[in-house]
């Protein structure tokens, strides 16, 4: 039987939460819709599969959360499983293990960058030179690809941009009820943040919002603002909106449930997060999907999910003034719409079809 | 496709620059025409007669040009041009000198032309034989093909590098234009430095390719192509190499040892070259100097059949009684070749008046290119349009001094230069004791560790700043970082790939390679196109170096600069020949000396000793003139 079988090594990926289990998961499905591959065998270090029903070539061996067992798990499965045509490494920190491992069965290494993980060179001059032994580098964003060339000593033209897609099930819709009973916000204009709310990544913005309410309810008085997503970082975010006077106005909604999601997205009036560590932001397409005006910052991997604006509006996260108008516009109707369809060339079909053209590249 | 239909150029028209956008990637917005016109416009100078710009029906895609007439053509020299099927676009920078030729081969295969246009040529060589077409053009040039068929751009430079072109990949759009400030000025690619350029430029006098100033923007490397489909810009592809060239002649000469007539076969070689090299129906004129190179390629111009020859010398007030002047010798070659003459004195005043607007033509920092300035002005005012320069001659004839020290250093330190530690120690030691600063120049410091080897020897010999000195004009950490990524020693190295055996092959493999390519053609371009005017270089070509090349490695006297000399039928006058070199100078250290307008380099003590070589002053000012950086 012909076709190409990949090793890929990562993080999570079916079984697994969080955005880069979601990458790898459409990343395997992508390579199993290509005619050029055969098989795909994913060792991932965390998550379970359960009852996850995986898409046809890909098995997923159980997972090994420490790092030692992972990467004895890696090069036996190397050594005794193959051949292998390609080796995938899933995430920068493992770029190490996989690159060993490619040397060792001489075949070339697809390293995938997230965020802001690849930014900065860590580790040793072993992690760098493992990392810059890939054959081929897709990053999530141009953003994250260029800072990642700023240190990375490798050929730009190895270095690919494979953007996150998003699902399906993100459409546009009425506000759900049971969503404005629950947290009782009928007839109020609402701005949304979707994200984990963790001390690591107080980049996202959150203060930034609070600290702009004030402003915003001035000029929008039915405002209120719905933080989804929990985490570490709750209660410094709750001290902060007391402290600014717009604790009535500052709704946290807690961990959202996938399925809830869309429902949530389609509860607000406009999204905005003004990150500035964002490796690319699915979130912001699945918002824009599902008919929201979208606010984000102009300094991250946000330029590419929002497509350098023509899909929302890039701001300068820093400069408060100029979210306080993009907010208000928005909530009066009157901003820059996008066109509505600008989102969907962020939809699986041109990732699967550009995962298959790197592939023919590739090799 | 929309099209701006060009009807047709003629020959010999097609100086000019180049742009261009790709929006490969499907999450890429459309191409910005705007975007498009800023970036041609800023190259106005290299095209100040027209301007053209085309974009696919989709969008995707838009090429751009800027058009310098060189006889007047009106509306049908206008590009970018299309085939007639309207499957190709090409928008193209240069001068193709075997067009007719290739004209013949296309059309004996059944293809009909509706121009006399080297442009249309690149059309149906392209549609004829894809990439590969780069082996069949004989001259200077930049372009890129649109393939509408395949989706892809193909974009291809002469193998000398002659002809500049840039390009930027951003992973979702990918741009290219002549020059670097002219995608800089589209507004969308980034200006974060690149460290290795910035290294590159104080180790060499020129950011060595396929590095520039900035992270974002590269050089597509001379003799190479690149490729750019629905994935982005590919690797370059390098068609051309100087040291396979001298390889190959080796390995030929090794087989079947040449009997013939060496200077006779020389000398045919040289005027094929500068026959070609006159192909256009308008006069052509000649850079003048004392030198041999430049005097020959006049009397080379006679053989070749041109009677009427306009050369131009450039004179400055300090050269006066001095060896440097070259007004009296040139004169005297005039004379022997029957040319229109003219004397051009340059004066400090002139230098400091014109300096602002040399930097802002500087695409790149470099710390030469002043003459050709001054040259190119004085042909312009002349009228001119074309002019020939001996430039490479050097190169190819062993001209420099580099082709007698690099290989007797090589021998010489190749045992010390192997004891580990050995030459670092002593230069680490010579450093921090200050004693370094006692030899006649910084390089001795490093001599015992750089001299053993060809590439070392060679960092020694071209060197502007050594990389132990770069601390004293950048930051740490961009020196750290642009060593890294620049990997001098290695970037010589790859220059000797495949290794010619000769120790001539070799350090005129390197001349040609580094020296030449960034530096000196690099910098004809940019101070000639900024005076409107078109420089041709007959000493620049593949063709000459290969069929040339066994001959000046297996005889000595066919290898050195009197071979040229004797090659036209009138013998240059002794009184050249005899000569000793002082290459082409200009009085720019003593203008330094009393003010140097816009060039600062106080603020650093080491460029204030008295003996320091002007140079790496003028080095210090270009690179921190604000506008050297767009």
């Amino acid at each position: 039987m012909s076709g190409l079988r990949i090793l890929a090594l990562v993080t999570d990926a079916f079984g697994g939460n969080g955005g880069i289990a979601r990458y790898n998961q459409d990343l395997m499905s992508a390579f199993a819709t290509s005619a050029r591959v055969r098989e795909i065998c994913v060792l991932p270090r965390q998550g379970s599969l359960g009852h996850q029903a995986l898409p046809q070539k890909v098995l997923q061996a159980r997972a090994s959360a420490a790092r030692l067992a992972f990467s004895t798990q890696a090069i036996a499965r190397a050594a005794l499983d193959g051949p292998f045509d390609i080796v995938f490494c899933g995430h920068i920190y493992m770029s190490p293990i996989a690159a060993a491992i490619s040397k060792f069965l001489k075949k070339p290494m697809w390293l995938q960058l997230h965020g802001i993980d690849a930014w900065q060179p860590r580790g040793g001059r072993l992690a760098r030179t493992a990392t810059e032994s890939a054959a081929l580098v897709t990053a999530v964003s141009r953003f994250t690809r260029s800072r990642f060339l700023r240190w990375a000593d490798i050929a730009p033209e190895r270095v690919r941009v494979l953007p996150n897609t998003f699902e399906p099930s993100f459409t546009a819709g009425p506000k759900p009820e049971y969503l404005l009973d629950r947290l009782n916000i009928h007839g109020r204009r609402v701005i949304l943040t979707v994200s984990r709310l963790t001390a690591s990544e107080q980049y996202k913005g959150h203060d930034r919002i609070i600290a702009a309410l004030p402003a915003i309810k001035e000029r929008i008085a039915d405002v209120v603002y719905v933080i989804a997503g929990d985490g570490d970082d709750r209660e410094r975010l709750k001290k902060m909106a007391k402290a600014a006077g717009v604790e009535d106005i500052t709704l946290f909604a807690g961990h959202v449930p996938e399925r809830e999601l869309p429902g949530y997205l389609r509860l607000a009036d406009v999204f905005a997060m003004p990150s500035t560590g964002e490796g690319f932001g699915i979130v912001y397409l699945e918002a824009a999907a599902c008919g929201l005006p979208v606010i984000a910052g102009d300094r991250d991997g946000s330029v590419d999910a929002l497509a350098d604006g023509a899909i929302g509006t890039l701001i300068d996260p820093e400069d408060a003034p100029q979210l306080v108008d993009a907010v208000c516009n928005m909530l009066a109707g009157r901003g820059r719409q996008a066109q509505p369809t600008s989102h969907d060339r962020f939809r699986a079909g041109n990732f699967n079809t550009h995962v298959d053209n790197l592939l023919e590249n590739f090799l | 496709m929309a099209t701006s239909h060009g009807r047709w150029l003629v020959p010999g028209v097609s100086m000019c620059g180049i742009n261009g956008i790709f929006a490969y990637h499907y999450a890429a917005n459309p191409i910005d025409r705007e975007e498009l016109a800023r970036s041609r416009d800023d190259m106005a100078s290299r095209g100040p007669d027209g301007k053209g710009q085309w974009t696919s029906d989709d969008e995707r895609v838009g090429f751009g040009h800027r058009r310098l007439s060189i006889i007047d053509l009106s509306e049908a020299a206008s590009q970018p041009m299309i085939s007639s099927d309207g499957k190709l676009v090409v928008t193209f920078n240069g001068e193709i000198y075997n067009y007719r030729e290739l004209r013949k081969e296309l059309e004996a295969k059944g293809r009909t032309f509706q121009s006399n246009s080297d442009t249309e040529i690149l059309l149906y060589l392209y549609a004829e034989k894809g990439d590969a077409m780069v082996h069949d053009l004989r001259g200077m040039f930049a372009f890129a093909i649109w393939d509408a068929e395949k989706r892809k751009v193909f974009l291809a430079r002469d193998p000398y590098g002659i002809k500049p072109l840039y390009y930027a990949d951003d992973g979702w759009t990918f741009r290219f234009a002549s020059q670097v400030k002219s995608l800089l000025a589209g507004g969308k690619v980034s200006r974060d430095p690149e460290p290795a350029g910035q290294v590159g430029f104080y180790l060499w006098g020129s950011v060595p390719e396929p590095f520039t100033s900035y992270r974002a923007i590269r050089a597509v490397p001379a003799g190479s192509t690149v490729v750019v489909d629905r994935i982005g810009a590919h690797e370059p592809k390098r068609y051309h190499s100087i040291a396979a060239a001298y390889r190959e002649a080796e390995d030929q000469n090794s087989r079947a040892p040449r009997s013939i007539d060496g200077q006779a076969q020389i000398r045919e070689a040289l005027l094929d070259s500068v026959k070609h090299h006159l192909v256009a129906d308008v006069p052509v004129g000649a850079f003048l100097s004392a030198g041999i190179d430049s005097g020959a390629l006049v009397g080379l111009m006679r053989d070749a059949g041109q009677s009427d020859i306009q050369t131009v010398t450039l004179s400055f007030e300090e050269f006066k009684g001095r060896a440097e002047d070259e007004a009296l010798l040139a004169a005297v070659v005039a004379r022997t070749y029957g040319t229109r003459h003219t004397t051009r004195v340059v004066t400090e005043r002139e230098f400091q008046a014109d300096l602002p607007d040399i930097l802002e033509a500087m695409d790149q920092p470099s710390i030469d290119g002043i003459n050709t300035w001054f040259v190119s002005k004085a042909a312009k005012e002349l009228g001119l349009k074309v002019a020939v320069s001996g430039l490479g001659g050097d190169e190819l004839f062993g001209g420099y001094p580099s082709f007698r020290e690099i290989p007797v250093w090589a021998a010489r330190m190749a045992m010390p230069s192997r004891i580990p530690f050995l030459g670092r120690a002593i230069r680490k030691a010579l450093f921090a004791s200050g004693l370094d600063r006692r030899f006649n120049s910084p390089k001795a410091a490093g001599f015992v560790e750089y001299a053993g080897t060809y590439s070392g020897a060679y960092l020694l010999r071209r060197g502007l700043f050594m990389p132990w000195e770069l601390e004293e004009v950048l930051d740490p950490e961009t020196v750290h970082s642009g060593l890294r990524r620049l990997k001098p020693l290695m970037m010589v190295e790859t220059e000797l790939t495949p290794r010619p055996k000769s120790s001539f092959a070799k350090v005129a493999a390197l001349e040609a390679s580094l020296y030449m390519r960034n530096q000196l053609l690099r910098d004809t371009d940019w101070a000639s196109m900024a005076h409107g005017l078109e420089v041709r270089v007959p000493l620049v070509d593949a063709v000459l170096l290969r069929s040339t090349a066994s001959q000046r490695m297996s005889d000595p006297e066919r290898g050195s600069k009197m071979s040229l000399a004797l090659a036209p039928r009138t013998p240059l006058p002794e009184t050249i020949t005899k000569r000793s070199k002082t290459g082409f100078t200009t009085p720019i250290g003593d203008w330094l000396k009393r003010g140097g307008g816009e060039i600062k380099y106080r603020s650093v003590s080491s460029l204030s000793d008295t003996g320091c070589h002007w140079s790496r002053r003028w080095a210090y000012g270009v690179a921190s003139a604000p506008v050297a950086h767009a």
